[in-house]
């Protein structure tokens, strides 16, 4: 098996995929090693997803010892109420790897505070996934990222709930696309800092080869961003709810220790309310309906939810290594009470 | 037991527990059925019944995470319920049933009774059609989930009360007219379907079955051209006559036979009635030099490392590469049939032998034509209708899917009145452009025109074993009339077409049910009401313990002018069978990307938007 060849044994089984995105796509992900950050819920999709979609490495970091809540959304865990209390990650490894013994798969069970002290750790990784981390620790970690150049993905969820946040830095994808009535006009922003920088029509048919260039804004600037406004028209405006500035709020509020504690309403309402002014965004969107969903919801993990979130994220880390196509440019929300997945550029 | 207490938190204890007690039917073990099993085990669904009549492959591996390697030609079905004990966390029980979900004999109407809701996981259209009307039959919620490669939709469906399957018309696999397969092609599809529909048909596969491309009917509506209709008569004797040496002539005298006829003689005929309206946009056509290949042929058979050619999957095989693997597929392919092991052979794609044979010959004839060559691999997707499919389009689908279902039970129940639920929930396509991940829309209401359940009402016949065999159809006739039809104008048909009963016909009234030819346990009959007061019924019928018929009220008949079955009939004569992990249901609306407003139907904030379940 050479370093540019897939072997007849990879394409057998990597066939369906390969027939959507290719060979070249296929060897990308062959020879990408990946750092994942916690394995909650939406870390168990992401893995899942990542490991049979066949990437070089994957590296999983995750300190923590096994809670019951965690059977909620954490299927590799074994059947087995006597793990609680147990370190995690050993108990989950062997699980993971049977999906797929072509990954290099391995797992540290260090705290993420003494890892990132030094920066070479990180360096060893050609892309980051952070999952259920606060603000302090995910502008810590984006720092780094950024510094080295590295590519983060942030995620997390909260019951019905989630989120991702990208900082890739910058990246450029060339795909075919089908024509359309109206040509593609190079200079043209897809959403903000999403620009079209090439067309060209392809020979022989009604194909276009679109370039488009992505820029990303570091973590700090989408939380004190004015931008969401500004994508929104008047009556997105008026109907835009409570899950922005709620899902903002709760990364600086801590995770409680008993999943049955439900948080502060007023902590939460206060929190919000600030935010919403942060982002220049009507206070009235923090409603008392959204409030007590959001207190009772916060931090707890859903399997639906999570597979929504970690295959969205898992696919975004493909289109992103593919190089074919532009990824998500910079927030993601998920409402899955009203089944709405918008994409904002703050 | 803190496992559950996020569930309680998020759906509430009192649904919570509905869920767990709740018994549901998951139709499809495959790349959605994996992911959606793993979603309905950890939400704590409690009784969970899976059917599923396919075996694992190696190309499952990719995304249908609860499959392993040593797992390969197992039963899926039994193979999912043991896979996810690892993780069934919250004891839900399990059964499974390894066969084909439309057996009647084995999952009677009966069986179907005891599910509250059906989550869809298929792969075909025709069992996703079975299994909607299904659940229209006895007004069970259906949860309808299909994907192709990024894209993929759900679809709630509350019998009457929303779309339901067959409301929208579906994408089907494009046919192309004869004359372009066999005598004018242009594209490598064309080749490859000439190859695999004609060519390889003709010669391997059974003789009585249907064959589209020799039909002269369909060829004299597409051609008045008497020259090319003689060449492709007889195209088709010889090609006969070709068959017939599979039995009677050595390897090297039907492999040279068949590459002199197919790739040289034909061709040299085609350019000899060559016309502007038979060429039709193709190029002139080569015909391939048989004689100047064979003794590079000859030197490649005789070097048995050269099998390793067949091997080369990605490759653009060279002309005499196609060569050779012409010869060596149809050499096994000869002799599976010379040693009495089959009779004939039916191309699947997965059939190396047929594939290769397939592959070799679109290419010949793609060189020809002047038209590309396509490696193997690209060749089988075209020849196999394979649909990409991915892990995460999957797992995305699914958990809509389950979160779209466990609505329902989140969701305070007002038995068949599905009126609340149809306006909680949501269609979901995903489809990611660069403002948002998903669209979602409103459930609309059945479509008017809908053979399904829009036109026709629908009940279960039940009845005794005693009275099957002493009511007659007279009797039947009779009861019918409580319905509001009169019996001078109704006529009974059986479900493939058999008329039994009208005014004209009445030789069987006197006949017991029982003696009916062909009625029996799982038979559907239609009623249909000649003076077009009342609309038809459907009845299935089902023996049971006692008899009675389904209490129903029948609409007025609603006529259209243009009947809307033809797609319907479009549908089911392409036999082809398409694997993949779904079929995109929604109307092109909306994969149009550019307004983000466009499928939200309601236009104000509506209290179902504001409102938090």
């Amino acid at each position: 098996m050479t370093k540019d060849e897939l072997s007849a044994q990879e394409i057998a089984l990597y066939d369906r995929q390969i027939r959507l995105w290719g060979m070249a796509t296929q060897l990308r992900l062959r020879s990408s090693k990946i750092l994942i950050i916690n394995l909650g819920a939406v870390g168990t999709e992401i893995v899942k997803n990542l490991v049979l979609g066949g990437l070089n490495t994957i590296e999983i970091l995750d300190d923590s010892v096994v809670k019951p809540e965690d059977f909620a959304g954490q299927f590799f865990l074994p059947n087995d109420d006597s793990v609680v209390g147990q370190t995690k990650l050993p108990l989950v490894v062997d699980r993971i790897r049977e999906l797929n013994n072509r990954v290099n798969l391995s797992i540290n069970t260090e705290s993420l505070d003494s890892l990132i002290a030094n920066k070479q750790y990180v360096k060893a990784f050609d892309l980051v996934i952070a999952t259920e981390l606060d603000k302090q620790m995910i502008l810590k970690l984006n720092d780094i990222t950024r510094e080295l150049n590295i590519p983060l993905y942030v995620s997390g969820m909260h019951g019905m709930f989630g989120y991702i946040l990208t900082d890739l830095i910058e990246h450029t994808s060339v795909s075919v696309k089908e024509a359309g009535n109206q040509p593609r006009v190079v200079g043209t922003e897809l959403s903000r800092n999403k620009t079209i920088t090439n067309v060209e029509s392809k020979e022989k048919s009604n194909d276009e080869i679109v370039t488009i260039r992505d820029v990303f804004s570091p973590l700090k600037e989408i939380f004190k961003s004015q931008e969401l406004p500004k994508q929104l028209n008047k009556r997105q405006l008026k109907r835009l709810s409570g899950v922005v500035p709620l899902i903002f709020a709760l990364f600086d509020i801590t995770r409680p220790n008993d999943p049955d504690t439900v948080i502060d309403v007023e902590v939460l309402r206060v929190k919000a309310i600030e935010i919403c002014n942060l982002l220049n965004i009507p206070a009235e969107t923090v409603t008392p309906d959204y409030l007590d969903v959001f207190s009772r919801q916060a931090f707890a993990e859903f399997a639906p939810v999570a597979a929504v979130i970690g295959g969205a994220l898992a696919q975004d880390i493909i289109q992103f290594l593919s190089k074919k196509e532009s990824p998500i440019n910079n927030v993601l929300i998920l409402d899955a009470v009203n089944s709405e997945m918008p994409i904002y550029s703050l | 037991m803190a496992k559950d207490s996020y569930l309680k938190k998020i759906l509430g204890a009192e649904n919570f527990s509905r869920i767990q007690s709740s018994k549901v039917l998951m139709v499809g073990a495959g790349g959605i059925g994996c992911e959606l099993l793993k979603d309905l085990v950890l939400t704590g669904y409690g009784e969970i019944h899976i059917v599923d009549l396919d075996t694992i492959t190696l190309s499952n591996l990719n995304r249908q995470f609860l499959f392993r390697q040593n797992d390969i030609n197992k039963s899926k079905s039994l193979t999912v319920s043991k896979a996810v004990q690892h993780f069934n966390y919250l004891n839900a029980h399990l059964v499974s049933h390894h066969g084909n979900i439309m057996d009647t004999n084995k999952f009677p109407i009966t069986w179907w009774e005891q599910f509250e809701y059906v989550f869809n996981a298929l792969d075909n259209l025709e069992a996703r059609r079975y299994v909607n009307k299904m659940c229209l039959f006895l007004k069970k919620p259906l949860m309808e989930s299909g994907t192709t490669g990024f894209k993929g939709q759900i679809q709630p469906i509350y019998p009457y009360y929303s779309e339901c399957f067959d409301c929208s018309t579906k994408e089907t696999a494009k046919t192309y007219p004869v004359c372009t397969i066999r005598s004018s092609p242009t594209q490598p599809v064309h080749c490859i379907t000439w190859a695999k529909e004609f060519l390889f048909h003709s010669l391997f596969d059974e003789v009585e079955s249907d064959q589209n491309l020799t039909d002269p009917n369909q060829i004299r509506s597409e051609t008045d051209n008497e020259a090319e209709i003689a060449f492709f008569q007889k195209e088709s004797t010889e090609l006969a006559e070709l068959r017939h040496l599979i039995t009677t002539a050595d390897p090297p005298t039907f492999i040279n036979e068949l590459l002199v006829k197919i790739f040289k003689a034909d061709i040299e005929r085609l350019l000899l009635i060559d016309s502007i309206e038979t060429r039709r946009g193709s190029r002139k056509p080569t015909p391939l030099d048989v004689v100047r290949y064979s003794s590079q042929l000859a030197g490649l058979l005789a070097d048995v490392s050269n099998e390793n050619i067949l091997n080369l999957d990605t490759k653009m095989w060279s002309v005499l590469e196609n060569i050779y693997v012409l010869y060596k597929s149809s050499e096994v392919l000869q002799e599976r049939i010379v040693s009495g092991r089959e009779s004939s052979i039916s191309f699947d794609k997965d059939d190396e032998d047929t594939l290769n044979f397939v592959a070799a010959a679109s290419n010949l004839r793609s060189s020809i034509f002047g038209i590309e060559i396509k490696s193997k691999f690209d060749i089988k997707e075209i020849a196999g209708n394979i649909i990409p499919a991915i892990a995460t389009t999957n797992a995305i689908i699914s958990g809509f899917a389950c979160l779209a279902g466990t609505k329902y039970f989140t969701t305070p129940s007002h038995g068949t009145d599905y009126s609340a639920i149809t306006h909680k929930s949501s269609t979901i396509f995903v489809g990611i452009t660069p403002n948002k991940y998903i669209t979602s829309g409103t459930l609309g209401p059945p479509n008017e025109k809908c053979p399904s359940d829009a036109l026709v009402s629908r009940g279960v016949f039940k009845i005794s074993p005693t009275d099957f065999t002493t009511l007659t159809l007279g009797w039947l006739i009779g009861q019918l009339e409580n319905y509001g039809y009169s019996r001078d104008d109704i006529s009974i048909q059986k479900s493939n077409s058999k008329l039994l009963y009208d005014i004209d016909y009445d030789d069987n009234v006197d006949l017991t049910l029982a003696s009916m030819s062909g009625l029996k346990d799982g038979e559907l009959i239609l009623i249909s009401d000649d003076s077009d007061q009342l609309e038809s019924l459907e009845l299935y019928i089902n023996i049971a313990e006692k008899t009675s018929l389904p209490e129903l009220v029948l609409r007025p008949k609603v006529t259209h002018d243009e009947p809307e079955q033809e797609n319907e009939d479009g549908l089911l004569e392409n036999g082809m069978d398409v694997e993949n992990d779904g079929v995109i249901l929604l109307d092109s609306e909306a994969e149009n990307e550019e307004n983000d407003d466009l499928l939200i139907i309601d236009d104000e904030p509506s209290p179902k938007r504001r409102k938090i379940a």
